[in-house]
C-alpha cells in the first residue's frame, strides 16, 4: 500500500479553519464527477475499502473516549472533546447497513465538516492515499442494480479498487 | 447608516443604549424630586448633557430620527435650565416618553423593530407646547452684589442664571479660593464639590490667573449657600481653602450687568478651564463617544492634553466566553498534571521531583482559580441596570390603570452576569405588571380594608451562594391557593387525589403552567396567571426557577433564583447505567441514599417519602434506556442514591448508581446534529478527554411526568 498519510496536508484542530468551518454556509462534501485526477483517502468501513477525497478530511485521529449520547439519533456514535472542541462522532455503519467490526487500536476518526458543523467519522482502519486519474473512476451504476446512496462512485487503479463514499446521506442525522 | 465597520456601529450601539439606560435613570430620580415640588439643576445638566450627546452620537451615524429627536428635547431642555420654562409633570412625561421612543428607535437602527415613526411625530408636536416659557425676571438683584465685574463678564448664560435664582432664594453668596496641585487637580476638585454639593450650590469656577506657583492651579469658586460662613468653614475648611462671603452692596447700582472694563481673566487663559463646558458651541466634537461628563480643570492651565480620562474599556462578551473556554482548557490541564503528580507520589525514586511538582500544581491550581474568578468579575454587572428599565415601566403601567405605586428596591448594586441581565428585563416588567395589574387594589378598594391608597411594590435582590435572589413582593390582594387549585382541577392539570397531598406553595405553582387561567370563576383573579408560563420558561432557559408565594390579602411575594453566571456551573457529576452525567446544582435540592424499603409502587409507578411528602422517583438509566448497575457488594446491592430535583412546581428523585462529586464546569452546547435531542443542556470535558453530558433537568422532569417510571426506551428522537 501507499505512503501513511495520517499527519500530512491535515488540519489540525486548532487550526482556525476549524472554528470558521462552523461559520461558513454549508459546503459541498463531495462533487462528482471529478474534473481531474483526485487523491483519495482509503479507509475501511464494514471491511469493505472506501475512499474520500483527501481535501474533504481535516485530520485523522486516533481512536479517543467516546460519550454515548442516549436518545441520539441513528449514526450518532457520541461525543469527543478534540483538544477543548466538542465534537459528535458518527458511525456510518448502522445506517448503511454495513457489518460492525468492533473498535480496536486500528480505529480511527475523520475529521470532516459538514458545512454545519465539524463532525467525526468513525472507520475501521485507514489504507493510506491513493491518486485516480478521472478515467479510473466509474459511476456507481456500475456495480449493477439500484446504487447505494452513500456510493458516489467506484475507483480503481493498478494497486487497488475502492468505493467512493458519498457521505451526505451519513452527515444527514437529524 | 454609512459604513463606519461592524465594530464601530457595536460601539455606537452600547453607547446610545448606556446612554438611554443612564437618562431614564436620570430622569427617575428627577421624576420622584418634581414629585415633591422640589427641582435639582444639576440633574436636569446631567439630562441635557446626555440628549446631547446622543445629538452628535447619532446624527455622527446617521440615525437621523434620533438625532431630529435629540435636538428638539435639546432646546426643551435648554430652555428648562436656564430657568426659561417649568419643570412640570407633563413635562416629564414627555422626556419619559422620548427616552422610550429613544430605545425604540435604536432597536429598529439594529433592524429589530419598525421604526416608531408616528410617535416620534407626535411627540415633537406635542414639544411645543408642553413647556410654558418663562420670563426671565429678578435680573437687577445680581447687581446688588459685591461681585468682580470680570467674573460676571464670564458667567455663561446658565450660570447667571442659577446665580439669579440663588440670590433670589434668599442664599449667601461665598466666593472661595482654593489652590490645587496640577497633578492632583481632578480628583481634588472633585471631592472639593462633593463636600460642597450638600451646603449649596456651585455656580462656577475660573482659574485666577496669579500663576505665583507654576504647579498649582488657583481657582475663584463662586457657591450659593442656605448655611452660614463659619458653618461652611468647618465643613469645607482646609488649608488649601479661603472662604469669604460676597456681600450687598450698600447701593445698588442701576445696571445688572456692568460692563467690565478691565476683563480680569483673558480668554486664553481660561481656556476651557474652570467653566461649564459650553455645549452648544462645536457639536460634532463635543459628542465624541465618551461616557465621561465633561471634566473641567483637565485642560487647565496650558497643559492642553486630550489623553482620556477614562480608565475602561469596552469588550464584546464574546470575547470573555473564549478566556473562559481557555480557563476550562487549562483546568483539564491542571487535572492532568494533579494526576502526574499522584504518579509520582507512588514512585520513590521520584519522591523529590514530587515535591516539585506538587508545589508547581499548587500554584497552578491558585493562579488558574484566581484568573477563573477575575474573568468572571468582568462579566458581572449590577442588577441595577435593569431595575431602572423596572422603574419606568412600573410608572407607566401605575399612570395606565391608575394606581399609584411606590415601588422600593434594595440590593440594585447585586451583580450578576452580563447575558442575564439582558434577559431579565421581559420577565420582570411581566411581573410588575401582574403585580400592579392584578396584585394591587384600586385606590377605593385599598381604602376599604384599611390600606394607604398608594400601593407598595418591593423589588429586593441579593445574592445567596452561588445564586442571586430576586423578590417581587406586592401589598396587594394576595392570592387564594384555593381557587388556584379549583382553577387547575377545572382545567385538568391535577386530579382530586394529587390535590388533596399538595401544599399550598404547589397549588400557587399551578400558576406558571402554560394556559393557565382563573379566569372562568373568580373574577378577582383574572388574568393572574396568564403570561407567567412565558416567565417561568424565560427564567428557566437561564437556569434559574421562578416561585411565588401570597398571604391572601395582604400580598404576593413572586421569587426568581437565577445562578450568578452562566460561563461557569456547578454540577453534581454522577453515574447512571455506567454512563456519567452531570446534574447542574442549581436544578438539585440534594442527594440521598435510596432506601428500598421506602419505595412503594403506586400505579406502576415508584414513589418514597421524603420529608412527609410524596416523591416520585425515575431511574436515570431506565429513561435513557440504559441497565442500571446491579452489581453486588458483600453480598448486596451496591447502594444507590436519589438526587431530588425540582423545577418550578415539578418535582422527582432520578435514582442513579454513584455519585463522583461536585465540580465546576464550563458547559458547552452540542453540535446541530445533536439539538434536537432532548434532555441536555450540553456537555464538558471531564478530563481524561473524557465527555460528560450536562442534564436538562426541566426537560427531564417533564419526560418523567409524561413517561412514569416505565423500563421502555424513550423516543429516540423528540
Amino acid at each position: 500500500m501507499s505512503r501513511d498519510v495520517s499527519r500530512r496536508n491535515m488540519v489540525k484542530a486548532g487550526d482556525p479553519r476549524l472554528a470558521q468551518a462552523i461559520e461558513r454556509e454549508p459546503s459541498a462534501v463531495l462533487r462528482l464527477p471529478i474534473d481531474g485526477p483526485q487523491e483519495c483517502l482509503l479507509f475501511l468501513l464494514g471491511n469493505d475499502p472506501y475512499a474520500l477525497p483527501i481535501g474533504v478530511i481535516l485530520e485523522i485521529l486516533k481512536l479517543m473516549p467516546i460519550t454515548t449520547v442516549p436518545r441520539a439519533p441513528e449514526g450518532v456514535a457520541g461525543l469527543a472533546s478534540v483538544r477543548g472542541q466538542l465534537i459528535t462522532v458518527l458511525d456510518p455503519r448502522p445506517k448503511l447497513g454495513l457489518p460492525d467490526r468492533p473498535q480496536d487500536r486500528k480505529t480511527r476518526i475523520l475529521l470532516v465538516d459538514s458545512g454545519e458543523e465539524i463532525m467525526g467519522i468513525l472507520v475501521e482502519e485507514v489504507r493510506g492515499v491513493q491518486r485516480f486519474e478521472p478515467s479510473q473512476i466509474e459511476p456507481p451504476q456500475v456495480l449493477g442494480g439500484e446504487p447505494p446512496a452513500h456510493v458516489a462512485g467506484v475507483a480503481r487503479n493498478e494497486e487497488s479498487w475502492c468505493l467512493l463514499l458519498d457521505l451526505r446521506p451519513i452527515l444527514e442525522v437529524r | 447608516m454609512p459604513d463606519l465597520g461592524d465594530k464601530a456601529r457595536e460601539d455606537f450601539f452600547s453607547e446610545a443604549q448606556e446612554i438611554v439606560d443612564g437618562l431614564s435613570g436620570d430622569l427617575l430620580r428627577l421624576d420622584e424630586i418634581v414629585r415633591r415640588g422640589d427641582s435639582d439643576a444639576e440633574l436636569v445638566n446631567d439630562v441635557f448633557r446626555a440628549v446631547h450627546t446622543m445629538k452628535g452620537l447619532s446624527g455622527l451615524f446617521g440615525v437621523t430620527m434620533m438625532s431630529g429627536l435629540s435636538h428638539e428635547l435639546e432646546e426643551l431642555l435648554d430652555d428648562l435650565r436656564l430657568g426659561r420654562a417649568e419643570l412640570t409633570s407633563g413635562v416629564m412625561d414627555v422626556l419619559f416618553r422620548a427616552v422610550d421612543l429613544f430605545g425604540r428607535i435604536l432597536i429598529a437602527a439594529r433592524g429589530d423593530g419598525p421604526e416608531p415613526a408616528d410617535e416620534v411625530k407626535e411627540l415633537l408636536a406635542s414639544l411645543g407646547n408642553v413647556a410654558d416659557t418663562k420670563a426671565g425676571g429678578g435680573a437687577g438683584v445680581v447687581a446688588q452684589y459685591e461681585l468682580d465685574p470680570g467674573v460676571l463678564g464670564v458667567l455663561t448664560e446658565y450660570e447667571e442664571h442659577r446665580l439669579r435664582v440663588n440670590l433670589q432664594a434668599q442664599n449667601r453668596l461665598y466666593r472661595l479660593r482654593v489652590a490645587f496641585p496640577l497633578a492632583t487637580i481632578d480628583t481634588a476638585l472633585d471631592e472639593l464639590k462633593a463636600k460642597a454639593r450638600p451646603q449649596g450650590e456651585i455656580i462656577t469656577y475660573l482659574p485666577v490667573g496669579d500663576g505665583g506657583d507654576p504647579d498649582a492651579v488657583e481657582l475663584e469658586i463662586l457657591l450659593a449657600s442656605k448655611v452660614a460662613e463659619h458653618d461652611l468653614l468647618s465643613s469645607l475648611a482646609a488649608p488649601n481653602v479661603v472662604i469669604e462671603e460676597v456681600k450687598k452692596r450698600p447701593l445698588a447700582g442701576s445696571s445688572d450687568r456692568l460692563s467690565s472694563g478691565r476683563p480680569v481673566f483673558a480668554e486664553a487663559e481660561i481656556g476651557t478651564g474652570g467653566k461649564m463646558p459650553s455645549l452648544r458651541a462645536d457639536e460634532s466634537r463635543e459628542a465624541r463617544p465618551s461616557q465621561d461628563e465633561p471634566s473641567p480643570g483637565t485642560h487647565g492651565a496650558g497643559t492642553m492634553s486630550l489623553k482620556s480620562v477614562s480608565q475602561t474599556v469596552r469588550v464584546d462578551i464574546r470575547r470573555l466566553d473564549h478566556l473562559m473556554n481557555i480557563v476550562g482548557e487549562l483546568a483539564i490541564v491542571r487535572g492532568q498534571v494533579e494526576r502526574l503528580a499522584e504518579r509520582t507520589r507512588a514512585t520513590p525514586q521520584l519522591r523529590e521531583i514530587n515535591a516539585e511538582v506538587q508545589r508547581l500544581h499548587r500554584a497552578f491550581e491558585r493562579h488558574l482559580t484566581q484568573m477563573q474568578n477575575g474573568i468572571l468579575e468582568v462579566r458581572m454587572v449590577p442588577l441595577g441596570q435593569v431595575f431602572e428599565k423596572l422603574a419606568r415601566a412600573v410608572r407607566q403601567i401605575s399612570r395606565e390603570v391608575d394606581k399609584p405605586v411606590n415601588l422600593v428596591v434594595t440590593g440594585a448594586e447585586t451583580e450578576i452576569d452580563k447575558l442575564i441581565v439582558e434577559e431579565l428585563s421581559d420577565p420582570l416588567v411581566h411581573m410588575m405588571r401582574n403585580a400592579i395589574d392584578h396584585g394591587i387594589e384600586s385606590r377605593d378598594g385599598r381604602m376599604m380594608v384599611g390600606k394607604p391608597t398608594v400601593g407598595t411594590i418591593a423589588l429586593n435582590a441579593f445574592q445567596k451562594g452561588n445564586q442571586v435572589v430576586i423578590e417581587v413582593e406586592d401589598d396587594g390582594r394576595g392570592i387564594d391557593p384555593k381557587a388556584v387549585l379549583a382553577a387547575a382541577l377545572r382545567l385538568g392539570f391535577t386530579t382530586q387525589d394529587e390535590a388533596a397531598l399538595l401544599g399550598e406553595k404547589e397549588m400557587l405553582s399551578f400558576l406558571f403552567s402554560p394556559g393557565f387561567t382563573t379566569r372562568a370563576e373568580a373574577t378577582h383573579l383574572s388574568g393572574r396567571g396568564v403570561g407567567l408560563d412565558v416567565v417561568k420558561t424565560n427564567i428557566g432557559r437561564l437556569g434559574g426557577v421562578v416561585g411565588a408565594s401570597s398571604d391572601l390579602g395582604i400580598g404576593t411575594k413572586m421569587t426568581i433564583t437565577l445562578p450568578i453566571t452562566l460561563a461557569i456551573m456547578s454540577v453534581l457529576v454522577l453515574e447512571a447505567g455506567g454512563h456519567t452525567f452531570c446534574m447542574p446544582l442549581a436544578s438539585m435540592e440534594e442527594a440521598i441514599f435510596l432506601d428500598p424499603r421506602e419505595v412503594r409502587k403506586v400505579e406502576g409507578r415508584e414513589v418514597m417519602t421524603q420529608r412527609g411528602q410524596t416523591l416520585p422517583l425515575v431511574r436515570l438509566a431506565h429513561l435513557f434506556g440504559f441497565e442500571e448497575n446491579d452489581d453486588m457488594r458483600r453480598g448486596e446491592p451496591m447502594r444507590k442514591y436519589v438526587v431530588i430535583v425540582s423545577v418550578g412546581p415539578k418535582r422527582a428523585g432520578f435514582v442513579v448508581d454513584r455519585l463522583q462529586g461536585q465540580q465546576d464546569i464550563v458547559i458547552k452546547a452540542l453540535g446541530r446534529s445533536l439539538r434536537g435531542v432532548r434532555g441536555f443542556a450540553g456537555a464538558t470535558e471531564l478530563g481524561d478527554q473524557r465527555v460528560g453530558l450536562v442534564l436538562d433537568a426541566g426537560a427531564l422532569l417533564d419526560d418523567a411526568v409524561t413517561l412514569g417510571e416505565s423500563r421502555q426506551l424513550p423516543e429516540a428522537r423528540a
